[in-house]
């Protein structure tokens, strides 16, 4: 028996859950002010039980539609990610990637944007929705 | 003392290795629950360092730690824990798998011939979201599929043959992987975002050649595993999509040779290597190369 304490041990001594260091990522591609044009704006309101706040806006940039979040502060969950969605709940929505709020998103070319007037700030492990912001065209 | 230090010093040794396991998602394994221990020993305990290396420049390092306890002369109960390591141009990530409990029954052994079943759960311990500096990661790197599985399988030993025929079901789907290809800079891996896998159904034959002095085994191996359906996920756009090309049929040869140290202690070199495989393995079952190292023993 203290042989298989002793083996164990060392096992778990040397089995630790382990995160490197990331090595390849995508380069980020930020709004380029003076090309990009303003489209659409919003402001997030929390559900139950979330605190913070913030702001999104998507701009135009030639024929790439870029959502970028501003003033953002609200708290962090597991697994978020940012839809760009139908409805203020998270059933018919494009997936837009992980929450980085210093991320800018590239919405994908076939969206018609006037079909996604929500941004939502979803917790897809969990399916829990942290925040809502309504657009608002500019 | 003398075997302990041996055990410790092949563990360490294989423990910087940076070695993985069998090309499959744990049905292959299985097989093993069917080998009939000594009549003389009750327990078994067994360390196991794995190497592989898969598509996309991974490399995976599966360590596995098994215990089986005989209650009688026909039935008994085996577990296993699997921590995996995957390094490849994501870097590096490592975590606790899978457990497994599996039972055996051996029938009574008539005309040479002896029947078995096998009745087996395996546990998930993550969601096969694991993720870098918040970056998903494709299921390549995940140290588990994320599903519920339940093990069937029945075993006919003939002579020196041992037929295996075993079905692996997910049962429960607690995959909440996160990976798009749209958003990755890598394209070697498909997109396998809240990701569903169907059953696997595996057939294998062993061959098993003794020396006279039984010092030494070797079980050459032909395994056949035929993923059932085609998996899905979810698409960026919330629909679910099939991944065409994801059935199908995999045909591993997988060499083992055996060296009893002596009637308690033994060691066991494994190696490995598909021949043929299904058109596209979104489940990052993709080894193309395994080697594995086993330590055994009784008690």
């Amino acid at each position: 028996m203290k042989k298989l304490i002793f083996i164990l041990s060392i096992l778990v001594l040397f089995s630790c859950e382990e995160e490197g260091i990331l090595t390849k990522n995508v380069e980020q591609v930020p709004v380029d002010e003076e090309l990009a044009v303003l489209k659409y704006s919003g402001t997030f309101e929390t559900t139950s039980g979330i605190s913070g706040e913030g702001k999104t806006k998507i701009f135009l940039e030639g024929n790439q539609y870029k959502l970028i979040l501003e003033d953002y502060s609200i708290e962090n969950g597991p697994d978020l990610k940012v839809y760009l969605s139908k409805s203020n709940s998270p059933d018919d929505f494009v997936n837009l990637g992980n929450l980085n709020p210093s991320a800018t998103y590239l919405i994908p070319s076939s969206v018609n944007m006037t079909e996604y007037p929500f941004v939502l700030i979803h917790c897809q492990q969990y399916n829990h929705l942290f925040a809502i912001a309504q657009l608002v065209q500019n | 003392m003398k075997t302990l230090k041996f055990g410790i010093v092949l563990f360490f040794a294989t423990s910087f290795l940076h070695a993985q396991g069998c090309s499959d998602a744990g049905i292959c394994s299985i097989g093993k629950a069917f080998q009939e221990e000594t009549k003389t020993f009750k327990n078994s305990f067994e360390i196991n360092s794995i190497l592989g290396q898969g598509d996309g420049n991974v490399s995976i390092f599966t360590q596995t730690l098994s215990y089986t306890r005989k209650f009688t002369d026909k039935f008994s109960l085996g577990s296993r824990v699997t921590y995996n390591l995957a390094n490849g141009d994501f870097g590096t990530r490592g975590q606790f798998g899978d457990a497994y409990l599996i039972g055996n029954y051996q029938f009574k052994e008539t005309n040479n011939k002896q029947w078995s079943v096998l009745l087996g759960w395996k546990f998930p311990f993550t969601t096969a979201n694991a993720k870098i500096n918040n970056i998903s990661l494709p299921m390549d790197y995940q140290a588990s599929l994320g599903t519920f599985d339940l093990f069937l399988g029945t075993n006919l030993n003939y002579k020196a043959w041992d037929f295996n025929l075993a079905i692996q079901i997910p049962v429960f789907n607690n995959n909440k992987n996160s990976y798009f290809d749209e958003l990755s800079v890598s394209d070697d891996f498909p997109t396998t975002n809240l990701f569903e896998r169907k059953s696997d159904a595996l057939f294998r034959t062993i061959y098993t050649l003794k020396t006279a002095n039984n010092k030494f085994l070797f079980k050459p191996n032909v395994l056949f595993i035929y993923h059932l359906g085609e998996d899905t996920f979810e698409n960026q756009f919330s629909n679910r999509e099939t991944i065409k090309g994801s059935d199908g049929l995999t045909i591993n040869g997988n060499l083992i040779g055996i060296y009893n140290i002596n009637s308690k202690n033994s060691i066991e070199l494994s190696v490995a290597t598909p021949f043929v495989v299904r058109d596209i393995r979104p489940d990052g079952l993709t080894r193309s190369f395994v080697l594995g190292l086993n330590y055994r023993v009784l008690f």
